[in-house]
């Protein structure tokens, strides 16, 4: 154990000397300041106009003078997605979904505007978040801290001297991984800070964001990820014949983990799992939609049936004599059965991309730096089941707001059209005031726990994975 | 000698197991880009069939009000990728490539987007183009990177020195080995892309070919310069994996990051809403107010009637108007925003080659910002196009019968022609000069003596 | 005088080619034993598997009795190594080297009695707080005497020492050497140089491809009488 601490420390000692560290730490403070100040103000400012635009949509939809409900149900209103604070973090998916959508009756519009689609093509080379920096791009700088630790007093025959020291391999792996470690602790200490500063700086934090216990949890991963990292850079490092080898494995692996096989994988999994694209989507939607009818179309057999029986149940002749509006009525129905089927549909297809992502979900097992990307990016809401809950969370206001005019339309419109001239069928405006505003809630912390199982256990068997690491290289390795 | 050379690095193990690699991997995109362009052939197709049915069925439905059916129809207008669009995706996979739109309200419908796995998104295509723009660097940096430290490593340099009369020739020489094999590598995987995806030989597939092979020189004019530089090898990789990580990651991320605050679009928004302010207002205004902006916008129309006693579909499609109407200024406004995003990117472009070769390749294949800003305008023109079709019809409800529907099949966007892409690649050129010239001349400065450094 | 080293039938076998065949040698407290031989002949692989960082194919190498495999540990307890070329940490000093290898032994020393082995080692004091980088061969191998001393180790293994050494630095290394032999140490080295074997060595040790062929006392031979015995040997 003493040995482990002294070598740890000469480790970290030898480091702090070298001139490199400085302009590694340097250039990294750099990025850092830069990262964590795009984040602050891209949160800020689309927060910001997010909140303000909602709000004016509110505003016109209030100032609606009296009208009929369904010309309310067609005016419609608009969801935008708020960004979670640790967004400022992990931008995740963000910059490709869509962040607006517009909200009415009988229509499920898509969510629109991500930044992807107003970007340059520049967006494919990535993007500098924090979380980029400490999961893409320190790996790499601990792969160059560590490569040669070893491997390099292999070459030169210090090893042999430190040996004969009566220090075990174990203990100067153990060591180097300890070192190795601490440093990228201090790596990440400008980050936590950065990202703390971002979150303290904002006048309020949603309640319901949990961001300080994400947050912990998202250090505690991190902290995990880099612990094996750098395990895996001395281990390589002491199972490697010279520094040059050891320097290509790292590189090699950091290029297949975080470059290639993120890449393959989602390729492979959305040839496993085709998915439909939006025209095969709306036709196949629309044959079912066919075999429900159409509730706007006076001639449709469905609805001519529905009308009959509703008038045999409330022993009416026509429909002036039901004691509700009967468009209402129909229109509810409509809503409700096209709702269904749209809403199975979309499912069928979310599911689709889920099992499409279940294979880098799992790909966490041999490789971490997707299972921390994808536990990076749930606990800091950007991920694909934020935004799905995003999408749930407006169709489920769509339809309340649809299904609530048509229940006005049915409790104050009367059957009978009025009279030429006369004024047209209408309810007051204090109606749309008291139906309440989209309200965009985050997920549980618990919830996302649930769905992040396979990657939160991946990341746990990195972990302990990498002490047999450790112990396989000290008893396998070569000294000579 | 040089056929010995050759064979020499040929043979060796690494270098083996790195070409297979990197075949494998290229073979791989071509099948992920003939995969992407059969998904847009499928989308085409269900797109065609889907108009021609709702033509059918809705005609069928609605025969008797020209107004109400064109309330519902649809009509496509696709902006077909090239077969090249394969060895470089793009943006294609985010932008719609298909319009499906209605003749009302252009800007609520102009921006709807696909359906898309936002994590495929996110990961982004391994397609020719990333394979050449991102991996190729690499595989030119762990080939060149030890050129010339290890000859003084493994103490073989001041023989070589003795043998070989000029130092910067036998550099040179190892150095155009290695080149022969990458460009080799690339000439391989762009014959297999003939066959497979297929792409056709053609002057695009040529400026794709001249584009890449230029921006694999650019690296290795790069890693010429820090050969020069004799370093120690580890130092050496170090600095040329530095570059990589500047140019091909941080570089161009750094400068979107920058295009995103310098030029945020919030009109896109704003559009949206104003959109539909614009438009659902009309109905609690007195009619006169939306028609005669209306008939201001078209004068030939006015001499329609449109306050006959019947509802009127006149006014409807006219507050339809309103709303794009009153929305072009921030529509306007949020293309321009678009467009200054693309121009202040070529400017950064000019300094950072992948970002620079990532522009003309996804040019050349027609799948960037560029094309697409093509294709939105053209979009405006079609839907312009087809609603000066339909207005005369609606607006004096003639017969639907008497309309020839079968003519009413998806239109394709037809893209003016790309940039000259040898000028565009100036600046890379004259990068790949000004580095090799360094090289050149540090070179010379260093003298043969090898000095450790580092 | 107590066996120290002893090599019980001690072989070392790869593939197709024996590195070192049924040596068979006991040493004892306080001898210097110099073994020579051409490049090849088994001498570092010796050495190797004194110090554990081989494995012996066949028979086995003790330390004070103990077997070095697989107590490789509690053997290294006991001894230093000095390579032919002392790599240490170039951005170190020679003191803060020294301190590193005796905390690694398990040894805390002050800054005096560090400075104090390095002076015992013959390290001139202002190069103490020197970076190493900065060091010649020469003082490069007294640093490492020094950790063999901070170590109280009781037998150093060294590997062609006087290699590269100017005579001056060749001097100095033999009157520390025989020092160390004084003060009770058991030094057992690897060396070309026949010379410095007859004058420092008690006793010297000729091998050929992997065999020890001749021991004997430099009591009774003469330099040139050695170097006649060793060309003929090889």
């Amino acid at each position: 154990m003493n040995e482990i601490k002294i070598i740890a420390g000469h480790f970290l000692k030898i480091t702090f000397r070298s001139r490199m560290l400085v302009t590694i730490y340097a250039v990294w403070l750099l990025l850092v300041v830069f990262a964590a100040f795009t984040g602050y103000s891209t949160y800020t400012t689309q927060n910001t106009l997010r909140t303000q635009l909602q709000q004016q949509a509110r505003q016109s939809w209030e100032a609606n003078p009296d009208k009929h409900p369904h010309r309310m149900a067609h005016f419609g209103s608009f969801a935008f997605r708020l960004k979670h604070p640790l967004s400022m973090f992990d931008y995740g998916m963000e910059s490709y979904t869509g962040n607006a959508v517009f909200l009415e009756a009988h229509k499920q519009n898509t969510v629109n505007f991500s930044e992807a689609g107003f970007s340059t093509g520049l967006l494919r080379f990535g993007e500098i978040s924090l979380s980029v920096l400490v999961q893409l791009l320190l790996p790499l700088v601990l792969f160059f801290l560590g490569f040669h630790t070893v491997a390099r007093q292999k070459e030169n025959g210090t090893l042999k001297i430190v040996l004969s020291q009566g220090t075990g391999l174990g203990a100067v792996i153990w060591g180097n991984s300890l070192g190795l470690f601490v440093l990228s602790v201090l790596f990440l200490l400008p980050v936590a800070v950065a990202a703390f500063v971002q979150m303290m700086l904002q006048q309020q934090l949603p309640a319901d964001g949990f961001v300080i216990t994400r947050g912990l949890w998202l250090l505690l991963v991190c902290m995990g990820y880099l612990w094996v990292v750098s395990t895996v850079a001395i281990c390589v490092s002491a199972s490697s014949t010279g520094s040059r080898a050891a320097l290509l494995k790292l590189l090699g692996i950091w290029l297949l983990m975080a470059i290639v096989l993120p890449k393959t994988l989602q390729a492979v999994g959305s040839a496993v799992y085709p998915a439909p694209g939006k025209f095969e989507f709306e036709t196949a939607v629309e044959e079912d939609m066919l075999k429900i009818g159409d509730s706007h179309n006076p001639k449709d057999a469905h609805f001519a049936r529905l009308k009959d029986s509703v008038l045999k149940a409330h022993h009416a002749d026509s429909i002036q004599q039901l004691p509700f509006n009967y468009g209402g009525f129909q229109m509810r129905e409509g809503e409700r059965l096209s709702a269904e089927v749209y809403n199975q549909h979309l499912k069928g297809l979310y599911n689709t991309y889920t099992r499409q992502n279940a294979i880098s979900n799992y790909a966490a097992f041999i490789n971490p730096f997707i299972g921390v990307k994808n536990i990076s990016m749930a606990l800091s809401g950007t991920d694909f089941t934020a935004y799905r809950h995003f999408q749930n969370h407006a169709e489920a206001y769509r339809y309340q707001l649809a299904q609530t005019m048509n229940e006005l339309q049915m409790e104050h419109i009367s059957n009978t059209a009025p009279a030429k001239d006369a004024k047209p069928l209408s309810i007051g405006k204090e109606h749309w005031t008291a139906f309440p505003d989209f309200r965009y809630t985050h997920q549980s912390v618990q919830a996302i726990t649930q769905q992040q199982l396979p990657a939160v256990a991946a990341i746990v068997i990195w972990f302990l994975f990498s002490f047999a690491f450790i112990y396989f290289t000290a008893a396998s390795a070569k000294v000579l | 000698m040089y056929l010995l050379a050759f064979s020499n690095f040929i043979r060796s193990r690494s270098v083996l197991i790195a070409i297979t690699l990197f075949l494998v991997t290229g073979v791989i995109s071509l099948y992920i880009g003939s995969r992407f362009l059969q998904k847009q052939q499928a989308a085409v197709e269900a797109v065609t069939q889907l108009q021609q049915a709702q033509i059918e069925r809705n005609v069928k439905n609605v025969p008797d009000q020209f107004g109400l059916l064109m309330y519902y129809l649809r009509f496509a207008y696709i902006n077909k990728p090239d077969p090249l669009a394969a060895l470089a995706i793009g943006q294609q996979d985010i932008n719609n490539s298909i319009q499906y739109l209605t003749v009302r309200g252009l800007e609520g419908q102009r921006y709807d987007t696909g359906l898309f796995n936002p994590y495929n998104q996110l990961t982004g295509n391994l397609d020719l183009s990333f394979v050449i723009l991102f991996l190729f660097p690499l595989l030119i940096i762990a080939f060149n990177f030890n050129v010339l430290s290890q000859e003084a490593e493994e103490g073989t340099w001041p023989l070589v020195r003795i043998q070989a009369g000029s130092a910067m020739r036998f550099i040179v020489q190892k150095l155009s080995i290695r080149l022969i094999v990458v460009l080799g590598l690339l000439l391989i995987l762009l014959a297999l892309a003939v066959v497979i995806v297929p792409v056709p030989l053609n002057s695009k597939l040529l400026m794709f070919s001249v584009t890449s092979v230029l921006y694999i020189v650019f690296w290795f004019a790069v890693s010429f310069l820090i050969i020069a530089l004799r370093y120690s090898s580890a130092i050496s990789a170090l600095l040329l994996l530095s570059c990589w990580v500047l140019l091909c990651l941080l570089g161009p991320a750094m400068v979107n990051s920058y295009l995103t605050a310098r030029y945020p679009v919030q009109e896109a928004y704003s559009t949206f809403l104003k959109q539909r302010d614009g438009y659902h207002t009309k109905w609690d205004a007195d009619k006169d107010k939306t028609m005669e902006p209306f008939f201001k916008h078209y004068p030939q129309f006015s001499r329609y009637v449109w306050n006959s006693p019947k509802f009127n579909y006149m006014w409807y499609y006219a507050m339809q108007q309103a709303g794009d109407d009153e929305a072009a200024g921030d529509s306007k406004a949020m293309q321009n925003k678009l467009r200054q995003r693309q121009q202040l990117a070529e400017k950064f472009a000019c300094w950072i080659a992948p970002m620079q070769a990532q522009l003309a390749l996804t040019d050349i294949a027609g799948t960037g910002l560029q094309q697409q800003q093509q294709f939105l305008d053209s979009t405006a023109a079609f839907h312009e196009s087809t609603k000066l079709h339909f207005y005369p019809r609606i607006f004096t409800d003639g017969a639907v019968s008497a309309e020839n529907w079968a003519q009413h099949v998806p239109r394709y966007f037809k893209a003016t022609a790309a940039m000259v892409p040898l000028f565009a690649m100036m600046p890379l050129l004259v990068f790949t000069l000004i580095l090799g010239a360094t090289g050149v001349v540090i070179f010379r400065r260093k003298g043969a003596a090898y000095t450790f450094q580092g | 005088m107590p066996v120290i080293l002893e090599a019980v039938q001690l072989t070392k076998q790869y593939q197709e080619y024996t590195a070192l065949r049924q040596l068979s040698l006991s040493i004892d407290t306080g001898e210097i034993f110099c073994l020579l031989g051409q490049n090849g002949a088994g001498k570092t692989t010796t050495i190797n598997l004194f110090l554990g960082f081989l494995e012996a194919s066949e028979g086995k190498a003790l330390i004070n009795g103990i077997e070095v495999r697989p107590n490789s540990n509690a053997t290294r307890q006991h001894i230093a190594y000095i390579p032919e070329v002392v790599q240490l940490y170039g951005n170190l000093s020679g003191i803060e080297n020294l301190d590193f290898f005796s905390r690694l032994a398990g040894f805390t020393y002050s800054k005096q009695e560090l400075a104090a082995f390095l002076q015992k080692a013959g390290l001139q004091q202002e190069a103490n707080s020197k970076r190493l980088a900065a060091y010649s061969k020469g003082m490069r191998q007294k640093v490492a005497i020094a950790i063999a001393l901070a170590k109280n180790a009781t037998v150093i293994f060294m590997d062609e020492p006087t290699s590269g050494l100017d005579p001056r630095a060749t001097a100095e290394f033999t009157a520390i050497c025989k020092e160390l032999a004084a003060a009770g140490k058991t030094i057992f080295m690897a060396t070309h140089d026949i010379f410095n074997a007859v004058n420092l060595g008690s006793r010297i040790g000729i091998m050929k491809q992997g065999s020890l062929v001749h021991t004997v006392h430099t009591s009774g031979i003469s330099a040139t009488e050695l170097q006649q015995l060793y060309l003929e040997t090889i």
